[in-house]
């Protein structure tokens, strides 16, 4: 094995030879500087592998002296992972500025060199001194390298940056002074083990001052102005050094003297990062410019993995848990440090770093996503391993009792999401004004970091959660539909459909109780629908990836017994869904809502298992069950975050749009199938928290009532709507509020009828948003009162509408009925009647919508230019007949649907249903939907018979020979009454209609967004005052941490 | 067979009554309104006159299939209506299908026809049919509100939502009647009537002067025939259904007759002594006074 001082041989020697050398030829020196990176990674990788293997660290005494007389280096774990990273990340970035070291000096190279060089000295080395030395030497290194691109910008930032740090340098000086004078020594560890001698208050002030100096190099809030111009200004290749890999070594330099600070120390550090995290990442909010965005974004990290790592130092009493030291702070900076150092690199490849110039990167498939990857992956997504850590780091927490550190820390992750989601947006949907200049030295850095990032989440999934292979298939699969997505799309849709056929086939044999019902309601559906999407020609790249790790994530959602996997499954639901519904043309607005409240629903989901956790000890989602503390606490977020996803009123502004301008044959999927898992949600946790009280309230009568609430309101909103799509959306939301309004009854009648109208729901919604596609693909508008009189042109199109809202209005005899009839009876049965009188009402006024869709579109008068205009395509046909026939069927016989789900809920509660033949018994009334069907066909026929009988061939007549008074009609457009069509429901409750959820949210956005304007204001860009900015920052926190 | 020839049977005659008695009602308050107003009126078997002359027109024009189905439609959904409900207690003969289902099926079955109607008018392609339309959707949604709470507190009054027992529970006097036992809940619910038989000042939909006839603007020959036939039907169907929930349902024929002769006169009454809300007033209306008391007739139950 390689002595790790080699290194420094390595590098000093290297970095004296090149100026030699480089007299010989440019190339020569580049062949050295080179090899001598590579011999640093493979010398610091080496090592990390024995160690891993179980050798002991490398302890090493330069000259052979023991300490105090020699200087003392370390080489264990910690040290080869970190100082791998640094080499790698320094090697990779090399490779990137390739041609860059070309054309300059060799002193470039010299510094660069060093720079790695002190970097993985302050890792490394265990003596005070020494370490100063080396943040010497990578700090003047740095500051040399700043100017690699000459421009004022870069050079100003320099200069701030020798400003900060000499500052930092000074405060570490003395206060290593003290710490000598103290206890005789500047070797770390044998101040540790005197670490009493470190008293009073010289003994603080000396601990104070080193600290305050590696803070102020972690860049805290708000005396961080100077790093932030310096991410902005310098070459993206020696930024992605500096943002991770001297950040690095800095957290290490704190890492290794944590043995020294007290309790109070502690809190500080982690009230500093913290807070660097929060402020951070809000002021990320107003920024356009990509490098100071991943600025913001590096500071925000850094401090979140300061946050993780001391308090779980202190929580755990300085004896790390090494387990939990890997995944929470091991999990964030690896995810940090790959994804940021990437990031960096792939900004090199733009001349304009606004972020809304980025779109370029959309135009090479690889680039885009990797650079998704990256986005996600800093966001805390599956399956990379900020999502790992994060979940370790809430659990946590909550159980040793921090619950502010909780919101604090999602506080600050959602900010960051906010603005990485927001430019991912960008790039998706800008138009391309510049080109990306991509070579392959620039790509490979980025790619093989993503690579990195996959490995190490898949490594913590099997090492850590020991996941199955089948839960590997939300993630494996979409990515083997990627790598075949230069096949046609029809191809690839048949794929689809056979790999989630055979999917539904393994998995829902293996399932019990109510889950293989939303089994075959999630994927059974999903099967249906997708034949809709065969409709699309060319290859619709990006698009069937994503539809298969939606409904996979579904079905392993259905599977997860443990928490962690439902939280798992639910984030890759939501991450595949979000990616789908930003595909629509106008959607970039509406998807960005849809996942920041589908974030901020997962959090809630996150602390309520944190908290279950925390309550039980254990991760399995039964043991939610009989939970003692806590209880409001888990019930509630939990309840938020499944009611975020059905769209419940108040949380519901995102869905609109987001169901409206997703593409066609997206929108059912998203509005039939994916609302449902919010229910499943809410049945999972209910069902097993149900009674829960707050104060004398049941927390299941206000879920009932927000449901009757959401019914009324989504219904109202529907009604007024001119786009069609839009209409369907908030039919969606009214139809949801039903389900969760039953759900919360919490009695076996309840959860049939949630159950029932989830299947009806998902029965006629499809078919209307299929046989709404199928129009819109023929008109090209979503206006309503653009169309009319299409019943001509499109029967078929039509008889599925007609069909759709008789299920949907709850006419006898379609199957809505039995969903009427079971939730109004539930309702009375429970005694919610006011509830029960909210939905009737809302069910009511169902009718205007649904009669205002088939009037308008198919029913009045025909308009000219859609003369010519043709049956919708049979794709699109095949799935509404099947829907169709469902609708029959259970509508014909209702014991098909009703016998197996009263079976299955009577797990839960028991039966008040009885069964006479075909007849359902309540404790109130009776329904034989059979009976009903045959009476209906019966006086059906009657006047049939009728009518045919005295109308002798009734002759057909032109469109305009109607009966009208005094003049004549001659324009469809003023005469087909179809704008704004309930003008005078409008006039009576239009005010119910108002969007106040959309007003409150905005003032919240546009409130958090002045906030994060007002506090940039601190940044000036003048050197002079982040100086003082940096002295007054040391001295508040001198007296916040009170001085001794 | 022999039963089902028998029940097909009683339903002929339950079905023939109750067409002819429509029938009748619409000549007597033609009559009474024609009084009310100062006029001679038209004689009281003008409904057959008319019914029969429309069936027999040879001319007739069609807009299309949903069109032809329109009519239909409503006059399937008046007599499905009809039959579900059990028209006189004790009778087997007027006891219908009401084994299907119970009085939410009634109170669906009823918008059936009127889902269908409003399909049929729209094809027509006349704005005025597609405005009342939805000025009836809009009535509609309102008057129901008052209705659901009121049924809501019959069902927790008498522990059924079956029609049939809802009526047993009223037998052994006057007294027993809902009106007596819970007036709130059926002043809630007459009020709805009102609004479902649309007289004045509820007559948004037909409102003559404004969309002149409303949605059967189109409709002619048969079509207006079996829209006819089914407005007495549908008429009686009503006021069974109401007679049933409120007024202790009847034992024989003539209890019937009389008793939702009495609950009609209301909304003639009330229709020749007020002048027509518009649409927003109407809905306003109903979501007032009568809402407030199907909420007070629930309430009363929950302290």
């Amino acid at each position: 094995m390689v002595n790790p001082l080699s290194i420094f041989i390595i590098a000093l020697g290297t970095g004296f030879l090149m100026s030699l050398i480089d007299r010989l030829h440019r190339s020569v020196t580049m062949l050295v500087f080179y090899a001598a990176l590579t011999g640093m990674v493979v010398i610091t990788g080496q090592w990390l592998v024995a160690i891993m293997q179980g050798s002991e660290a490398a302890v090493i005494y330069t000259a052979g002296f023991q300490v105090p007389f020699s200087i003392n280096l370390r080489l264990g774990f910690e040290e080869a992972i970190f100082t791998f990273l640094a080499n790698l990340v320094g090697l990779l970035s090399a490779m990137y500025l390739f041609s860059r070291f070309k054309e300059s000096n060799a002193g470039a190279m010299v510094l660069f060199l060093m720079m790695v060089m002190g970097i993985n000295g302050m890792i490394m080395t265990r003596d005070m001194f020494n370490l100063f030395v080396f943040m010497e030497i990578t700090s003047i290194a740095t500051y040399a390298l700043i100017g690699i691109d000459r421009n004022t910008k870069s050079l100003s930032a320099g200069f701030k940056y020798i400003i900060a740090g000499g500052l930092a340098s000074s405060l570490f000086l003395i206060g290593t002074i003290y710490l000598y004078r103290l206890t005789g020594t500047l070797n770390i560890d044998t101040m540790i083990a005197t670490k009493e001698m470190i008293a009073g208050n010289a003994g603080y002030i000396a601990l104070f001052l080193v600290l305050a100096a590696i803070v102020i190099e972690l860049k805290p809030f708000p005396a961080n102005g100077w790093a932030l111009d310096v991410y902005q200004a310098v070459n993206s290749g020696v930024v992605a050094v500096v943002a991770t890999a001297s950040s690095a070594a800095m957290f290490f330099v704190i890492y290794k003297l944590l043995p020294l600070l007290n309790i109070s120390m502690l809190d500080l550090l982690a009230g500093i990062g913290i807070v660097t995290f929060v402020f951070s990442n809000l002021l990320g909010l107003k920024q356009q410019n990509a490098k100071r965005l991943l600025g913001y974004s590096s500071i925000a990290q850094m401090g979140l993995v300061l946050t993780a790592l001391t308090i779980l130092y202190k929580g755990t009493c300085g004896i790390l848990p090494i387990n939990l030291l890997i995944i929470i702070v091991g999990g964030l900076f690896l995810n940090h440090f790959l994804a940021k150092a990437g990031l960096f690199w792939l900004t090199g490849l733009f001349k304009d770093q606004e972020t809304g110039k980025w779109s370029a990167i959309r135009q090479n498939p690889l680039l885009m996503f990797v650079f998704g990857s990256f986005i996600f992956a800093l966001i805390g997504l599956p399956p990379f391993p900020g999502f790992w850590a994060k979940w370790e780091l809430v659990l946590f927490l909550a159980k040793s009792g921090q619950h502010i550190w909780i919101w604090a820390i999602l506080l600050g992750s959602f900010l960051e999401a906010i603005y990485l989601l927001r430019w991912l947006l960008t790039v998706v949907k800008c138009d391309i004004e510049q080109v990306a200049e991509v070579n392959f030295q620039k790509i490979l850095p980025p790619v093989l970091f993503i690579i990195g990032l996959f490995n190490a989440g898949f490594l913590m999934m099997i090492h850590y959660y020991s996941f199955n292979p089948i839960l590997f298939a939300p993630i494996l699969m979409p990515a083997l539909f990627f790598a075949v997505d230069w096949l046609p799309a029809k191809l690839k849709g048949i794929a689809t459909i056979l790999v989630i056929g055979a999917f539904s086939y393994h998995v829902i044999p293996q399932l019990e109780g109510i889950y293989p019902i939303f089994a075959i309601l999630f994927l059974g559906g999903g099967l249906i629908q997708l034949i809709a999407t065969l409709q699309a020609g060319g290859k619709r790249t990006g698009f069937y990836p994503f539809v298969v790790m939606m409904f996979l994530a579904l079905g392993i959602l259905l599977k997860s017994e443990t928490t962690i996997q439902f939280f798992y499954a639910w984030e890759l639901m939501t991450v595949s869904s979000f990616l789908l519904i930003l595909r629509g043309r106008q959607a970039e607005r509406h998807s960005l809502l849809y996942i920041l409240f589908s974030l901020a629903g997962a959090y809630f989901i996150l602390v309520g298992f944190a908290y279950t956790f925390a309550a039980t000890g254990s991760l399995t989602i039964l043991s939610l069950n009989g939970i003692t503390a806590y209880v409001s606490v888990i019930y509630i977020s939990l309840l938020i975050g499944f009611l975020i996803k059905t769209g419940a009123l108040g949380m519901h502004i995102w869905l609109p749009g987001s169901y409206a301008e997703s593409e066609d044959d997206v929108s059912p999927m998203i509005s039939s199938i994916l609302s449902k898992a919010g229910i499943f949600g809410i049945m999972l946790v209910s069902g097993l928290l149900g009674k829960t009280l707050i104060g004398k309230v049941e927390v299941s009568s206000l879920l009932g009532w927000l449901g009757a609430a959401t019914a009324l309101i989504g219904t109202l909103m529907a009604i007024f709507q001119e786009d069609i799509k839009k209409l369907l959306a908030y039919s969606s939301m009214g139809q949801v509020g039903y389900m969760v309004l039953s759900v919360a009854m919490l009695s076996h009648l309840g959860w049939v009828s949630a159950i029932y109208l989830s299947f009806n729901h998902l029965f006629f919604k499809a078919l209307l948003f299929i046989a709404i596609a199928g129009v819109v693909s023929r008109t090209g508008t979503r206006t309503m009162y653009e169309m009319g009189g299409l019943i001509k042109k499109m029967p078929f199109s039509f008889i599925s509408v007609l069909i759709a809202i008789i299920a949907l209005s709850g006419v006898p005899p379609l199957s809505g009925f039995g969903s009427k009839w079971l939730l109004y009876t539930a309702g009375i049965e429970r005694g919610w009647y006011l509830q029960t009188a909210v939905a009737f009402f809302a069910s009511t006024i169902v009718f205007l919508y649904c009669y205002r869709l088939i009037h308008a579109i198919f029913l009045g008068q025909p308009k000219p230019k859609f003369k010519n205009i043709k049956e919708a395509s049979l794709w699109y046909l095949v799935p509404e007949y099947l829907l169709i026939m469902a609708i029959m069927a259970i509508s014909m016989f209702p014991n098909l649907i009703l016998k197996p789900l009263i079976a299955a809920v009577s797990v839960y509660f028991p039966t008040t249903v009885d069964w006479n033949g075909y007849t359902v018994v309540s404790s109130l009334g009776y329904w034989n939907g059979n009976a009903v069907m045959y009476v209906t066909m019966g006086v059906f026929a009657l006047p049939l018979i009728i009518l045919i009988l005295t109308q002798r061939k009734p002759q057909a007549v032109k469109q305009f020979n109607i009966v009208f008074a005094a003049e004549r009609p001659d324009r469809p457009e003023t005469t087909h009454v179809a704008y704004n069509f309930f003008a005078p429901y409008q006039k009576a409750l239009g005010f119910m209609a108002r969007p106040l959820a959309t007003r409150f949210w905005t003032a919240v956005s546009e409130w958090t967004q002045s906030l994060a304007a007002l506090f940039r204001q601190i940044y000036t860009g003048n050197g002079q005052t982040y100086a003082l900015h940096i002295i007054l920052y040391v001295v508040v926190l001198y007296f916040i941490s009170g001085g001794h | 067979m022999a039963d089902i020839l028998r029940t097909a049977l009683y339903l002929f005659i339950s079905v023939f009554v109750i067409l002819n008695y429509g029938l009748l009602l619409n000549g007597l308050v033609r009559k009474i309104v024609a009084r009310a107003h100062g006029r001679v009126g038209p004689p009281i078997w003008q409904p057959w006159l008319d019914i029969l002359k429309t069936y027999a027109k040879r001319s007739a024009i069609s807009h299309g299939v949903m069109f032809f189905l329109g009519p239909i439609f409503r006059l399937a959904g008046g007599l499905g209506t009809y039959l579900f409900i059990p028209a006189i207690y004790g009778s087997v003969m007027f006891a219908n299908l009401s084994f299907s289902g119970d009085l939410l099926l009634v109170m669906y079955f009823i918008f059936f026809g009127q889902l269908g109607m409003a399909l049929g008018a729209g094809e027509g392609g006349h704005p005025n049919s597609a405005i009342a339309v939805g000025r009836g959707l809009s009535q509609m949604t309102s008057f129901e509100l008052p209705f659901a709470l009121s049924v809501i507190a019959l069902a927790i009054q008498y522990h059924s939502l079956s029609i049939t027992e809802i009526v047993a529970a009223q037998q052994g006097g006057i007294l027993n009647w809902t009106i007596f036992t819970n007036p709130l809940a059926t002043f809630a619910g007459l009020f709805a009537l009102l609004g479902m038989n649309m007289h004045s000042p509820f007559d948004i939909v037909l409102a003559p002067q404004e969309v002149p006839i409303g949605p059967p603007t189109e409709m002619q020959s048969s079509f207006l025939g079996i829209l006819q036939t089914n407005r007495a039907i549908f008429l009686s169907a009503k006021l069974v259904l109401f007679m049933n929930l409120y007024l202790g349902g009847a034992t024989n024929i003539f209890a019937m007759m009389l008793k939702t002769f009495m609950l009609y006169m209301l909304s003639v009454v009330v229709g020749v002594s007020f002048p027509r809300f518009r649409t927003e007033q109407s809905i306003r209306f109903f979501l007032g006074v009568p809402t407030l008391l199907g909420l007070a007739a629930v309430i009363i139950f929950m302290l």
